[in-house]
């Protein structure tokens, strides 16, 4: 039983994962690389746990690399040290 | 009363006693240093720690638990941190993956803190100045400082500069502050709206980050406020219970403070999916429950069974509970149902379905003093200092030796040898792991 349905905008991409990623309830994160979307998977496990989440996403998307653009996150983290 | 002692002396006596008078046990989750034991594995028992570091800062007032991390406040206003800190949320200056031991936040030592609240991947401070400072991951607007940028030292958020901040409240992905003036505008929120945890009138704002004014609390005055998972609450001062934000169980998200309708609450604590209710007469109700401590069990993980054969559909008029029997016009009919009077004390309504105010089972008899929430496990105290918990044990995080789930709770042994007597207990829940502190009563 999927834990939750998460849409793709509501994941962050990981750049130290490689994988769109989103809170696990364990402490750990829901992780789906863009291989796996290309694949037509739409679960995001959670490597720590049993449970997992269905990804929300439009497969077109995914499909091919010339739309790998409009995939990139928008927020890439930026890291202020006071 | 007061008793002469010369200060070396006195700082000797205050630190042995504190060593006595503590102690800290920690279960559940802990690949990310977050249980303090100087290993980075699941504890599936309470754990009795030994942190220097914690012990000679002082009794600690505050444990806010979160994603995997820990904040401790202590009685002198000092702040320690430990567990993951790869997004900034421990405030030491650095992104640190794991930190296994208590560290003091340098850059708050200026300061006295009186509150301090952990998030997924971020963390807020309040002074007695009534400043708000926030660190950690900042991707949705949730430390508040009007950009999406992550600190890794707490940063005062200058939109409270004139104000006077007297709790910070932190959720997933976004935050809410509380002010001590109540005259105009007592709350506010930012980061992630999505599920309408912001509580601003706007429909389903996907970030903002700077702090907005929270509505519907023009005649009410708060006291406290929670935050977890997409989840928010308050608590006013006649005890009655807001909450705004994600839904729970079937119930659509709340996207402006609902009031729910219960007893004289004394507290108020959010999971990612449930919501626990503590009474002033010392009952525990909890809202959502369907989803929490089954997760492992498919059967029970569908919508709320009680939900079944709502006659009512789309319901948006106020349903009468009268002596335990509910009634509601629908057009022209009137449905009535007879609640178990031991079961269910009362119903919210959302504005697609039901969700049940239940109360908890098996603590007949019992008076419960302290409530907490994880991400989806529940922890009490009853005024017998026992701890019991309940709801989704894969990771240890209910501290009974097992990995199992529990839908009734069960009682937490801290150990054979650990006095109830003269001892007062506090219990605090992260995501996935839990804390208990044990406090010697101070002598009459």
């Amino acid at each position: 039983m999927s834990y939750d349905d998460v849409e793709i905008e509501d994941m962050q991409w990981s750049d130290e994962l490689q994988a769109y990623t989103y809170p696990c309830p364990c402490g750990d994160l829901f992780q789906i690389t863009k291989e796996e979307l290309k694949l037509g998977e739409e679960i995001a496990r959670c490597p720590s746990c049993s449970l997992y989440i269905t990804v929300i996403y439009n497969a077109e998307d995914f499909a091919d690399d010339k739309s790998k653009s409009n995939l990139e996150p928008e927020k890439r983290q930026a890291v202020a040290v006071a | 009363m007061a008793v002469e002692v010369n200060q070396s002396s006195k700082e000797t006596i205050i630190e042995q006693r504190e060593k006595e008078e503590e102690q800290l046990w920690s279960w559940g989750a802990g690949t990310d240093g977050q249980l303090g034991t100087a290993r980075l594995q699941d504890e599936h028992l309470p754990q009795l720690l030994n942190l220097p570091s914690l012990s000679s800062a002082g009794p600690v007032s505050i444990l806010a638990c979160g994603g995997a991390h820990v904040v401790a406040l202590t009685y002198g206003g000092k702040v320690l941190t430990w567990g993951r800190g790869n997004s900034g949320q421990l405030g030491h200056g650095e992104m640190v993956n794991t930190l296994l031991a208590p560290k003091p936040v340098m850059s708050l030592e200026s300061y006295f803190i009186t509150q301090v609240s952990a998030g997924w991947s971020h963390s807020g401070f309040v002074s007695d100045e009534g400043c708000a400072f926030t660190c950690g991951d900042g991707s949705f607007g949730q430390l508040g400082h009007g950009d999406y940028r992550s600190h890794c030292s707490p940063v005062k958020v200058s939109f409270f500069v004139n104000k006077h901040v007297e709790q910070i409240a932190c959720g997933m992905r976004h935050s809410l502050v509380l002010l001590k003036d109540n005259s105009g505008n007592q709350l506010y929120g930012f980061g992630s709206g999505k599920r309408g945890q912001l509580g601003v009138p706007m429909d389903r704002i996907k970030s903002i980050n700077t702090p907005q004014f929270t509505c519907g609390f023009d005649d009410v005055k708060i006291i406290s406020i929670g935050a977890n998972g997409d989840h928010s609450a308050a608590l006013s001062a006649e005890g009655q219970l807001y909450i705004w934000g994600r839904g729970f169980g079937a119930t659509s998200d709340f996207l402006i403070p609902q009031h729910i309708p219960s007893p004289l609450l004394s507290k108020a604590v959010l999971g990612w999916n449930h919501a626990l209710i503590l009474s002033d007469d010392g009952e525990v109700y909890m809202l959502g429950g369907s989803h929490h401590g089954v997760l492992s069990n498919p059967e029970k993980m569908n919508p709320s069974k009680h939900l079944s054969g709502n006659p009512f559909g789309k319901l948006k008029t106020r349903i009468n509970l009268i002596n335990y029997i509910a009634s509601i016009r629908v057009d022209d009919h009137v449905y009535t149902l007879k609640l178990p009077q031991h079961k269910y004390n009362l119903f919210c309504f959302g504005e697609t379905g039901a969700a049940v105010l239940e109360r908890v089972p098996g603590l007949d008899g019992m008076k419960v003093v302290q409530i907490a929430a994880g991400a989806e496990h529940s922890a009490i105290i009853t005024e017998d200092g026992v701890i019991k918990t309940w709801g989704w044990g894969e990771h240890g995080q209910l501290g009974l030796g097992s990995t199992c789930d529990q839908n009734i709770p069960q009682t937490v042994s801290l150990g054979h040898d650990i006095e109830h007597n003269d001892a007062t207990f506090r219990v605090y829940c992260g995501s996935g792991f839990t804390y208990a502190i044990r406090t010697l009563c101070p002598p009459p």
